[in-house]
């Protein structure tokens, strides 16, 4: 089928699916999106002085599974930065997680650290605050206090459900993984006494890890929230109400049905912006930016390429639902940068962003299309992340390479402020999209298949992001973009709003390619091995009247992938083969009037995952030399000016 | 001024001086560049990713590289290309970043090199007039150990600049004064004002260490103590016009580099646009290195304007008035 018309197609789906569930903006859905057995009605209050939250929730929670609930199990997230002994921070310490410390936790004062008490626990009415405990399902961990647990007198039957009223202090941190306070700013995140995942199997209530984020069931949040009065906020969902209070703050309400988080945020600093989201077939977006003063003249690349997420995404895969979207700017050195919240999220930029690079665009792209692949598909995070995180670095990059092309790379200076932008170096979606210098130094660190929280902490970002980026865009080279696209968006319709594992996205796969792809996952999911096709000798050399040409190419790595090789010949003409790649090495022979000049192996980079591209081709006309000499001369400059920089001092 | 213009003059009435200073800059890194030039070449071997290396940048290509250098090979990477090689060194100087241990060996050879021709390089402006080969090379000869002892005292200076001081202003007080600083103006400001303090400090140490030699050279003092102490002597009390040249001197460097940012060639082909760009890659060394000599030649001017007397051992030729005779004949 013609793209276009699959294209059109696809829209008017897209159309005909969401057109029924088109919410007003008001964060309720003409009819339930979820199963809504997650909900919770919150009021909290934040003192900025003592950095302090003290909240209040009822927690409507219904058990969909067939097994009954014997107990009850609760995300307390913020407990992970209570001391050095909790498991985050002793994962943290095994290495950067590419989330990186806002500060260097060992000058933290006590008051930058967190924690969050339970004071009270009732369910039906009971009190249970007595009884509960704090376990460490992943590592039994004694110093561990991010899941807490108390037993049920009476089991919670299948399709029964509960009523739990919590009452809790927190302290808000320095910034710990986006969360946090820094001056007047206030990113609040994973705040709340959460429910874990009742599933078949029993909890999924995963401590919280360095290098994994979160899963949650979805739900309505109806959430009031007090801060100072004229600090502007930001949260899920849509302000539905705002009351001054006597004692110089405002209470605002904030509602969102169909959502599985809720995070906000505050400051007295933030501009304010509007603006709309149009298309002709996907649902209008109201988009509100808080954005930091020092930003003001970069608000409309916020919002570009906040619609660039909206319109590629939604053509691609899905209507985003919701009818808003707050993106935030965060403060300098807030660390709140980079992440994915429902209906909110944060963006990160520079005071000095130049044109054609990619920041902000780039961060908010990704974050926005978390809204996706995380807050509309909602995959088990802690143990599946490259489900939304590869998914989503994937489609950036993709999405990217449509609108903001060129896109060169710079660098900063003196300190990291001061940027250079290199007009010679285009970043390409394949490559640097999809990350792969990361994972070429990463790749065998964890097979894929291993649950997130258990990969290494600080490669584990490689295998999340990077590799599935490779291997998805491989599948696009290999199956056509029409295919993925289907597949994606089968994948997408099939599972929004619900709990996706891997198996099911790999069903779907098969289903819409029409053929067996488990070889393919048995490589790049099941595996840590790595590609890595060449080729290993090229002669052409007169045998009588005829060219003899030898090629072997070889399988240098341990993963398997069918490959095409091609050698050309002198007077144009191009032999081209299909290699299964399975054999360590094969050769292949011609006798040609015409002199072989190159053999190459996936000349089309089909095999992203492909660590070493350089030993992919040979030449009988090589310009290796000119180009090292060209490449070695620029070098000596810079070595000279190096030199001289030092020889200032004599 | 006079002294500044005097400098320059002098620096431009000897052009072997500034091609033998060039000289030894290439001697140094050419025979780096040959190890590196070898190690691409042999990377890229006879692949077709050095097709798009040699017509432009093959950024794949550089970072499957750089992943898999070791050694001098770390540091290929895109900042070499055109200005950024200088905003990258500057940077480095500046933040005090750790260079790979061959680096930091050419640059000590460099520096030494440096050391030896220095006492030739200044009795060469000071006398203002050519001293020949032989002549250059006995007097850097006979300060070269003088400038050793010298450079051990530069040594711990600037051993204790950039390994306590820098470290104190940059990763204790930085840290501390943008602790809560959440707008990344002032943040920059803050850094800003902190490059200032550490530069007034390395340019005070520079200052005083090349009127130290100056001061070793024109007046042929064996004791380095003495020289500095000379040096301190006459900065104190020539404050105003050492430091002026100081700034004169630097703003030439900023006027240099600022000329090769316009013009620096960006990654360019090979054949004769790879030539062109290298040759004004060397035509901004050769101005960087006749900045250098402008801030000796010039502050030797300084000295010999404000405190020269006929007794000095490196002086210009005097320039005696015209006989009374004259207007009689």
């Amino acid at each position: 089928m013609r793209p276009a018309l699959l294209t059109v197609l696809s829209l008017a789906l897209i159309r005909s699916a969401t057109a029924s569930a088109q919410p007003a903006v008001t964060g309720a859905p003409a009819t339930p999106l979820s199963a809504r057995n997650a909900s919770y009605t919150i009021a909290a209050r934040l003192d900025p002085a003592t950095r302090t939250i003290t909240g209040s929730e009822v927690i409507t929670w219904r058990n969909i599974t067939t097994k009954p609930a014997a107990d009850l199990q609760f995300h307390l997230y913020w407990n992970a930065w209570k001391n050095a002994r909790s498991t985050f921070m002793r994962e943290r310490a095994l290495g950067s997680t590419g989330l990186g410390p806002a500060v260097d936790d060992r000058q933290r004062r006590a008051d930058e650290w967190a924690r969050i008490d339970v004071t009270a626990i009732k369910v039906a009415g009971s009190d249970f605050t007595g009884l509960k405990r704090f376990i460490a399902p992943d590592d039994d961990n004694p110093d561990d206090e991010t899941v807490m647990a108390i037993p049920l007198a009476q089991a919670i039957a299948p399709g029964g459900a509960a009523t739990i009223e919590v009452s809790w202090t927190a302290h808000v941190p320095r910034t710990f993984a986006r969360t946090g306070a820094i001056g007047n700013f206030f990113f609040i995140a994973q705040w709340f006494p959460k429910i874990g995942v009742l599933q078949d199997e029993g909890w999924n209530c995963h401590q919280f890890h360095p290098g994994t984020e979160f899963f949650s069931d979805y739900g309505v949040y109806d959430v009031s929230l007090t801060v100072p009065s004229g600090w502007p906020l930001g949260a899920t969902g849509v302000q539905r109400d705002r009351v001054e209070n006597n004692d110089r703050t405002t209470t605002h309400r904030y509602y969102q049905e169909d959502v599985h988080d809720f995070a906000w945020t505050t400051s007295p600093d933030y501009l304010e912006r509007d603006a709309r989201f149009e298309h002709p077939v996907l649902p209008a977006v109201d988009m509100r930016l808080l954005l930091q003063p020092e930003h003001a003249g970069q608000a409309e690349r916020h919002f570009n390429a906040t619609r660039t997420t909206l319109k590629y995404y939604g053509e691609w895969y899905g209507a985003y639902p919701y009818g808003h979207i707050t993106i935030i700017d965060p403060a300098y050195q807030s660390g709140a940068g980079g992440m994915e919240y429902p209906t909110i999220f944060t963006a990160g930029t520079r005071w000095l962003a130049p044109p054609h690079v990619t920041t902000p665009e780039g961060v908010t792209v990704h974050e926005a299309g978390h809204q996706f692949w995380y807050g509309i598909v909602g995959n088990n995070e802690f143990e599946d992340a490259w489900m939304d995180e590869g998914f989503n670095t994937f489609s950036t990059a993709r999405a990217v390479a449509e609108v903001y092309d060129p896109n060169y790379l710079a660098l900063r200076y003196f300190g990291g402020f001061i940027p250079w932008v290199f007009r010679d170096i285009a970043l390409g979606r394949e490559t640097e999209g999809n990350r792969l210098a990361g994972y070429r130094r990463d790749a065998k660190s964890d097979a894929q298949s291993t649950p997130t929280y258990r990969y290494f902490p600080a490669t584990g970002g490689s295998i999340t992001y990077n590799k599935t980026a490779l291997w998805l865009n491989t599948m696009e080279r290999s199956l056509g973009w029409p295919t993925l696209q289907r597949i994606m968006a089968a994948h997408f319709e099939k599972w929004k709003f619900r709990h996706p594992k891997p198996n099911d996205y790999f069903e779907t796969v098969n289903a819409v390619a029409g053929r067996d792809l488990g070889w393919y996952f048995d490589q790049v999911y099941r595996s840590s091995n790595v590609f890595d096709y060449g080729v290993q000798d090229l002669k052409s050399a007169r045998d009588g009247e005829q060219y003899h040409t030898s090629v072997i190419v070889r399988c240098y790595g341990e993963a398997i992938f069918p490959v095409d090789v091609v050698v050309t010949f002198r007077d144009g003409e191009r032999m081209t083969e299909h290699w299964d790649g399975r054999d360590r090495w094969k050769l292949y022979t011609y006798d040609r009037s015409a002199q072989a000049l190159t053999a190459e192996v996936d000349p089309h980079r089909v095999l992203l995952l492909d660590v070493n591209y350089t030993n992919n081709s040979k030449t009988l006309e090589p310009k290796g030399g000119g180009a090292a000499t060209k490449w070695s001369m620029k070098w000596m400059v810079w070595l000279q000016d190096c030199l001289l920089s030092w020889a200032a001092l004599v | 001024m006079r002294a500044w213009r005097e400098g320059m003059r002098r620096v431009n009435r000897a052009p072997a001086v500034l091609l033998g200073v060039w000289a030894l800059t290439l001697l140094v890194s050419l025979p780096l560049t040959a190890v590196v030039r070898g190690m691409l070449a042999q990377h890229l071997g006879s692949s077709l990713a050095a097709d798009t290396a040699a017509s432009g940048v093959n950024y794949d290509w550089m970072q499957e590289f750089s992943d898999q250098a070791t050694g001098l090979g770390v540091t290929f990477k895109p900042t070499i290309i055109g200005f950024g090689a200088v905003l990258d060194n500057l940077s480095a100087f500046m933040d005090d970043i750790e260079r790979p241990v061959v680096i930091v060996g050419a640059a000590s050879f460099y520096i030494l090199l440096w050391i030896f021709v220095a006492g030739g390089v200044i009795d060469r402006y000071a006398r203002d007039r050519a001293t020949r080969a032989h002549g250059f090379f006995a007097t850097s000869g006979v300060f070269f150990f003088r400038f050793l002892r010298l450079a051990a005292v530069q040594w711990i200076v600037y051993a204790f600049l950039f390994g306590w001081m820098h470290p104190w202003l940059f990763d204790r007080l930085y840290p501390r004064m943008t602790h809560e600083t959440s707008v990344e103006r002032t943040a920059f400001v803050a850094r800003v004002a902190l490059y200032l303090v550490f530069g007034v400090l390395i340019a005070a140490a520079t200052m005083i260490f090349d009127y130290a030699k100056v001061r070793a050279v024109v007046e042929d003092r064996r004791s380095m103590i003495g020289a500095i102490t000379g040096a301190l002597g006459f900065i104190r009390r020539n404050c105003g016009a050492a430091v002026s040249l100081f700034l004169a001197n630097f703003a030439l460097f900023v006027i240099v580099a600022g000329l090769y940012a316009l013009v620096a060639p960006g990654a360019g082909r090979t054949g004769a646009s790879m030539w062109i760009g290298f040759a004004i890659g060397q035509l901004y060394v050769i101005g960087r290195l006749w900045v250098k000599l402008v801030f000796w030649a010039s502050e030797t001017a300084l000295f010999q304007n404000r405190l020269a007397h006929a007794g000095y051992v490196a002086r210009p030729e005097p320039t005696w008035p015209d006989s009374p005779a004259a207007d009689a004949i």
